[in-house]
């Protein structure tokens, strides 16, 4: 268990190190290399011959690598070309609102698609489970960021019930119910696309338990179905729906580009999406390298919540496996 | 008379079921025929890329020209059946050159990922060791980066050209082929057959495609077709925050990101888009499902599998 966990550390070091490289290999491949993107055009030579020897892109490729890692491993991400705001200042807050949202919606879902994917596996074909093939069919095939557009239509346009868009109206900042309202539509729009894995995946992981010999045993020894089913299947299906679980917890940071987009949700996807229009390359480096720190850790606590929870996986299981 | 031919043929095809039993693709295309919602999403897709790419017979106008004279026409207007944009642009008119735009790279995307998943796995799994280990811890890091941030970062730092956009949406969907191929070569390569032809000295390469390759093809084909679907999706949300395709071109994404601003005036402008890519999309996934249950003669696998399959395949591309 302890080599387990050590090889997932250095596994994830790793990769964290190759997104590193990659994310940096990238500006540096970009057109006109990182002079043309980092100093402002139409200056004079002599300008900016002192602007590259002060910005040190004068220096050996692999000295500006190890500076650029240093300054992030001691949390300074960096300044934005455009007024030279700290990164860091900008960047905190829109994690934390994407927070807000996607621990809002991820809760919602679970609350929603856990009990629905249990009822459906023990009715498969019913109206009930007919009924989430159809969303979930309807979730992998829909633009998300449509569905987000057509709610804004028809509640905020046309019903007026609902805010458009952003996280607090205008001098209401911190007041609750108003973040409430504005909550509900990027929501629903987040929910409907976890849902429609979600349900499937429970009852999925339900279906297969609810096969096995041990489930048969107890119905025949006169075990009422109730008990079968959050006794017997229920605790061996939690397994597999812990690991998808723990796998996405990571989207709790990085998962709502497109819907924070349509509601001009103050976020990190959306800050991200602004960085890349405006062109900003150090900032669009530092929340790349920040995303996948939180993506490569909560595959990582994932891998080791599996082995942790289900004796049965082999330590030595390669990641993914082959089959 | 009719009856009759129908009934010679029917006879006929009886007889060559005599002589000879219908090979594999047969039985897997009778299969697939027979599945209603495959057959429909076969004439949707269809009617989609007819329509789409003979655009020019089909319209009169130019999806780009700007004509201040009539803007924001309603539908059913006379000569725009549905209607006109904020810059007078015909909307039938550009739903049909972006369907040309994004039914492209969903399918250039979902072959280059299958080519490059392909050869990685193929790799992969036949030759084993540490070349095996490689490529899957590569294929591992490759899964655990944040796709959509990388797509974006991409494209904004090397500019939105097309291709471009085809390259890295490709580079970043070809890791579940890879892995499947992996599994497959890995369980062949031990079968009898194999072994039987490296006895006789079949070079590498030949066992590799006539051998090996040959009989993973089904699950590789439904993969492609999935991937389809997934590709027109990232498409569309890549051209909608505004880092894909670019005016004066247009795909159904960018004309979804004109709709948004302009949904004030003309409220429709948004529904036609997006319900394009939804049939589509709906089209491509249906077919996928359909060639698998008929390319899987060994019935239905591990529904946990594959949902496993499923969610890596989409839920980068969802949220």
């Amino acid at each position: 268990m302890g080599e387990y966990i050590i090889r997932r550390i250095i596994q994830a070091l790793v990769t964290l190190f190759l997104v590193t490289v990659f994310t940096f290999a990238l500006i540096h491949l970009a057109p006109g290399g990182p002079t043309q993107v980092m100093i402002a055009p139409g200056i004079s030579p002599e300008a900016f011959e002192v602007q590259k020897r002060n910005l040190g892109l004068d220096d050996p490729i692999h000295i500006q690598y190890f500076r650029w890692i240093g300054n992030l491993l001691q949390g300074d991400l960096g300044t934005t070309f455009k007024n030279n705001i700290p990164i860091s200042e900008i960047l905190w807050p829109t994690v934390g609102n994407t927070f807000v949202l996607m621990a809002i919606a991820w809760i919602v879902t679970l609350i929603i698609a856990l009990p629905w994917g249990i009822y459906n596996s023990t009715r498969v074909y019913g109206l009930s489970d007919q009924t989430a093939a159809f969303i979930s069919y309807l979730g992998f095939a829909m633009p998300t960021f449509w569905f987000g557009i057509i709610l804004q239509q028809i509640f905020a346009m046309n019903l007026r019930w609902l805010p458009l868009s952003d996280m607090w109206t205008y001098g209401k900042e911190g007041n609750i119910s108003d973040l409430v309202m504005h909550l509900i539509l990027p929501v629903t729009v987040l929910s409907l696309g976890f849902l429609a894995s979600y349900v499937k995946y429970a009852r999925a992981s339900m279906l297969e338990v609810l096969d096995q010999d041990y489930i048969r045993t107890a119905r025949a020894k006169g075990v009422k179905e109730r008990r079968v089913v959050f006794r017997h299947a229920l605790r061996n299906a939690l397994i597999p729906i812990v690991t998808i679980l723990g796998l996405d917890l990571p989207m709790l940071v990085s998962g709502a580009v497109l819907t924070e987009k349509v509601f001009n949700w103050p976020g990190m996807g959306r800050l991200f999406v602004d960085m890349a229009v405006a062109r900003e390359y150090s900032a669009l480096m530092a929340i790349v390298i920040v995303t996948s720190v939180f993506v490569i850790l909560g595959n990582m606590l994932a891998d080791i919540l599996y082995a942790v929870v289900d004796p049965r996986v082999q330590l030595g299981r390669k990641g993914g496996g082959s089959k | 008379m009719s009856e009759l031919i129908e009934q010679e043929k029917v006879s006929s095809d009886s007889q060559a079921d005599l002589r000879k039993p219908p090979g594999p693709w047969k039985i897997a295309a009778r299969k697939f025929v027979r599945n209603p919602y495959a057959m429909v999403s076969v004439f949707v897709l269809l009617f989609f890329i007819v329509v789409s790419f003979s655009a020019p017979y089909l319209t009169p106008y130019d999806p780009a020209k700007i004509d201040f004279s009539s803007t924001n026409l309603p539908a059913f207007s006379e000569g725009h059946l549905l209607g006109t944009d904020e810059l007078g642009r015909d909307i039938l008119t550009r739903i049909l050159y972006s369907g040309r735009i994004s039914l492209t790279i969903g399918f250039s995307v979902a072959l280059a990922s299958v080519i490059i998943g392909t050869v990685v796995g193929a790799i992969s799994g036949y030759f084993g060791g540490w070349i095996d280990t490689v490529l899957m811890r590569f294929v591992d890091v490759m899964y655990s980066l944040p796709t959509l941030f990388l797509n974006i970062l991409v494209l904004a730092i090397f500019g939105n050209e097309f291709i471009y956009m085809i390259l890295i949406l490709s580079f970043t969907s070809w890791m579940g082929v890879a892995r499947l191929v992996r599994g497959n070569f890995l369980q062949l390569r031990e079968m009898q057959y194999v072994e039987a032809a490296r006895a006789i000295g079949v070079p590498n390469r030949s066992i590799i495609f006539n051998h090996l390759l040959r009989n993973s093809i089904h699950p590789i084909i439904v993969n492609a077709t999935l991937m389809v679907g997934s590709a027109i999706l990232s498409e569309s949300a890549l051209s909608y925050l505004g880092l894909g395709i670019q005016a004066p071109q247009t795909s159904w994404g960018l004309m979804l990101s004109n709709a948004q601003e302009f949904m004030l005036i003309n409220k429709w402008l948004a529904v036609y888009p997006g319900v394009c890519i939804l049939l589509v999309v709906l089209a491509v996934n249906f077919i996928g499902d359909g060639l698998q249950q008929a390319l899987n003669p060994r019935g239905k696998k591990h529904p946990v599998r594959r949902l496993n399959e499923w969610r890596k395949k989409f839920s980068k591309s969802a949220a």
